[in-house]
C-alpha cells in the first residue's frame, strides 16, 4: 500500500516539476525498534519516485555509523535533505500530516540553494562565527507547526553556520522531556534559548542573537 | 492513521517596497483570498500580505461540511490551500509576512509589515479572528507550556494527566472530548449551568466517563512554579473560590477581531469589529474589510468569502472613480 494516495503524488509531481536542481534525501533507519522507520523509508522512496532531479539513499543507523556521524545523525527515524551541497537541514521523524508540507518545502528550497529571508536577517545570518543548532519540536496534527520548522531550515541554507532540525515529538518523547516540550511548535536554540509557538522571523533572529551571546 | 497533508505554497521573493499597488490584501484567509481571485481576475495591481496562517482559520479545521460545492465536505487544510492556489493563478502577488502597523491619514495609504513597508491606493482589511484569551494571572507565562490554544497541536502532551478546558461553546467540547484520546481527566469550567454547544456535543460530553464540569466558574488564575499545577477558579454564584489541580489548561472562549492595529484609525463596534457597511466600506474611503474582522454575527467561511468579493468589487470601482490614482 503507498503512502501517499493517487491525488497527492499528482499535486507533488506538480510541485516538484521544475526543481531547480538535485536533491538527495539520505534516509537512516534500522530494522528494529524504531517505530516509523519503516513508513519514513517509503515516503522518501515515494517522493523520489515523482521527480528524477531527487535520488533516496538509504543507510542502517548501525551499520553505516560513519555516514551517520558525517551527517551529524544522532537519532532515528532521520532524512538529511541534502541540495547541492549539505546546508544541515534535517527531519528526525516521520514528516506526516502538517509536516510533509514542511519537507516538500525543504527539497525545493534546498534544490533553489537559496533562502527566502529578509535582507536583516540574512545579514545578521551572515555575520554568525559560532555554530547555531536549531531544534523545532512539532506534532503532526499541529497547523502552526511548519511555518516554525520552514523557517529555521531557510536559516540553515542561508547559513553554513546554521544546521536546523524538525524533531517530532511523539516519535521522541524522552527528547520532549528533556526540553520540557508541552505544547508545539517549540523551538530550541543552542540548547539555551526556546521559543514558543510560530512567532515573526524578527523575533526568531533576536533570539538567535540572545543564544549566540548566552 | 497516517496522513500526508500539502500546504498552500510558499509565497515567492519579496515584493518591491518602492511600487505603489492598486490594492493591498492584509490578511490570507477565505475572505482575502477570495478578495484577491477578484482583484487578480480585474488585473487590479495588488499585494496580499498573508500573515502567519495562508490560507486562514480552514488550515486548522478539520472538516468543512457547509462549503457549498463539496457535498462530501472538505478537510480544512486542502481548503485552505485551494484557496492560495485559485488566487495565485491570477497572478496577484503574496507575500508570508505580519501586518504590524498602518497609517490610514496619507494616501496612498502606508501598510508597515514585519519586514518592510508598502504602499496602496486602496486596503481590502481581512485579517479574521484569533481565539480569546483570558487575561488572568499566569496565562502568558505559560503559553505554550501548559496553556494552550490548540488540542489537536499539544493533547499528546497531556497523556495521562488532568487537564482544563475553559469555555462551553462547540470548540470546547469538541476539543474536550479529543482531549479524552489522551488525558485521564477533562474537566470543563464554564461560566454558566449549562452548555452552548450543540446537543449532539453535548451528549457525547456528558457520556463520557473522563469529562467532568464544574459549572458557574470563572479561571482567575493559572497556578505553578515552572509548570502548571493547576488553576484557581470563582464560583459566580456563591463567590467561593477553589483550586483544582491540573497539568495542562486549555481555553476556547471564543474568537476576537484582530483589530488593535486599526484603533483610531477606522471606526470600531464596541466589541472592537470594524463597522462596515453593505458594501464593505470602513469610515476612511478607499478602506474595505472582509470576513470574521467586521462580522460580529455569522463568522462562516461562505460569508467570509462573499465578503471578500464584495470588497474587491468595490476597490475596482473605486479605482474607476479615482483614476488619478490609477496605475492601471
Ligand atoms: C475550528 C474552526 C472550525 C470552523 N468550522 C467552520 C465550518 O465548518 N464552516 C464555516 O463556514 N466556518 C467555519 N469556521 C469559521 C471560518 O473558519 C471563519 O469564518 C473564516 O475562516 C473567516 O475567514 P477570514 O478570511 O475572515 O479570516 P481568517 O480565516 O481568520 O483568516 C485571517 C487571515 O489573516 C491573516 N492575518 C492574521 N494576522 C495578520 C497580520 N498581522 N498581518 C497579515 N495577515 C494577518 C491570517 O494569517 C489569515 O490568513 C470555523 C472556525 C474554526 C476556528
Amino acid at each position: 500500500m503507498p503512502l501517499l494516495n493517487d491525488e497527492i503524488r499528482q499535486e507533488v509531481s506538480k510541485m516538484l516539476a521544475g526543481l531547480p536542481g538535485p536533491v538527495r534525501l539520505v534516509m537512516f533507519t534500522q530494522k528494529f525498534e524504531c517505530e516509523f522507520c519503516t513508513e519514513t523509508r517509503q515516503l522518501v522512496e515515494e517522493v523520489a519516485e515523482l521527480s528524477d532531479r531527487i535520488t533516496a539513499e538509504i543507510y542502517d543507523f548501525q551499520a553505516d555509523r560513519a555516514k551517520a556521524e558525517e551527517l551529524g545523525i544522532d537519532k532515528i527515524p532521520a532524512i538529511a535533505v541534502i541540495g547541492a551541497q549539505d546546508y544541515g537541514v534535517r527531519f528526525y521523524g516521520l514528516p506526516s500530516g502538517y509536516e510533509f508540507a514542511s519537507f516538500l518545502q525543504a527539497i525545493q528550497s534546498v534544490a533553489a540553494g537559496k533562502p527566502e529571508l529578509s535582507d536583516a536577517t540574512l545579514r545578521v545570518l551572515a555575520g554568525i562565527q559560532k555554530p547555531v543548532h536549531i531544534q523545532v519540536f512539532v506534532t503532526p496534527t499541529c497547523p502552526y507547526c511548519p511555518q516554525a520548522v520552514m523557517l529555521a531550515h531557510q536559516m540553515a541554507i542561508a547559513s553554513p553556520m546554521v544546521r536546523a532540525d524538525m524533531v517530532e515529538a511523539m516519535e521522541f518523547p524522552h527528547l520532549a522531556i528533556k526540553y520540557q516540550v508541552m505544547g508545539v511548535p517549540r523551538t530550541v536554540i543552542n540548547e539555551t534559548v526556546h521559543i514558543e509557538g510560530a512567532v515573526p522571523e524578527s523575533m526568531v533572529v533576536a533570539k538567535l542573537q540572545e543564544a549566540l551571546r548566552a | 492513521m497516517l496522513d500526508f497533508k500539502l500546504a498552500p505554497s510558499q509565497p515567492e521573493a519579496r515584493p518591491s517596497e518602492e511600487e505603489i499597488y492598486d490594492l493591498i490584501i492584509l490578511g490570507g484567509g477565505p475572505a482575502g483570498l477570495t478578495a484577491a481571485i477578484y482583484a487578480g481576475r480585474a488585473r487590479i495591481h495588488t499585494l496580499v500580505i498573508t500573515g502567519p496562517l495562508p490560507g486562514g482559520q480552514p488550515a486548522n479545521t478539520d472538516v468543512v461540511e457547509n462549503f457549498p460545492g463539496f457535498p462530501e465536505g472538505i478537510e480544512g487544510p486542502e481548503l485552505a490551500r485551494r484557496f492560495v492556489a485559485q488566487a495565485e493563478r491570477f497572478g496577484v502577488r503574496m507575500i508570508h509576512d505580519s501586518v504590524t502597523g498602518v497609517d490610514l491619514s496619507v494616501r496612498p495609504f502606508v501598510v508597515r509589515t514585519d519586514m518592510a513597508t508598502y504602499r496602496a491606493h486602496t486596503l481590502i482589511i481581512a485579517m479574521g479572528a484569533v481565539p480569546r484569551r483570558l487575561g488572568v494571572p499566569g496565562e502568558d507565562r505559560f503559553f505554550g507550556r501548559g496553556v494552550s490554544a490548540c488540542a489537536t497541536c499539544d493533547g499528546f502532551f497531556y497523556r495521562d494527566k488532568r487537564v482544563v478546558v475553559v469555555g462551553g461553546g462547540d470548540s470546547a467540547i469538541i476539543e474536550g472530548l479529543y482531549l479524552t484520546r489522551f488525558a485521564r481527566e477533562v474537566v470543563v469550567v464554564h461560566r454558566r449551568d449549562q452548555l452552548r454547544a450543540t446537543q449532539i456535543h453535548q451528549e457525547r460530553a456528558f457520556a463520557n466517563p473522563k469529562m467532568r464540569f464544574v459549572w458557574d466558574s470563572a479561571v482567575e488564575e493559572i497556578l505553578g512554579e515552572k509548570t502548571v499545577t493547576g488553576v484557581r477558579v470563582r464560583n459566580l454564584k456563591t463567590g467561593e473560590t477553589s483550586v483544582i489541580e491540573a497539568e495542562g489548561v486549555f481555553i476556547y472562549i471564543g474568537m476576537e477581531p484582530q483589530t488593535e492595529l486599526f484603533a483610531g484609525q477606522l471606526e470600531l463596534d464596541e466589541r472592537g469589529y470594524i463597522v462596515t457597511d453593505r458594501r464593505q466600506r470602513t469610515s476612511v474611503p478607499g478602506v474595505y474589510a472582509a470576513g470574521d474582522i467586521q462580522d460580529p454575527l455569522y463568522r462562516q467561511l461562505v460569508v467570509a468569502a462573499g465578503t471578500g468579493a464584495v470588497a474587491a468589487m468595490e476597490v475596482e470601482k473605486y479605482l474607476e472613480m479615482y483614476p488619478q490614482n490609477h496605475q492601471g
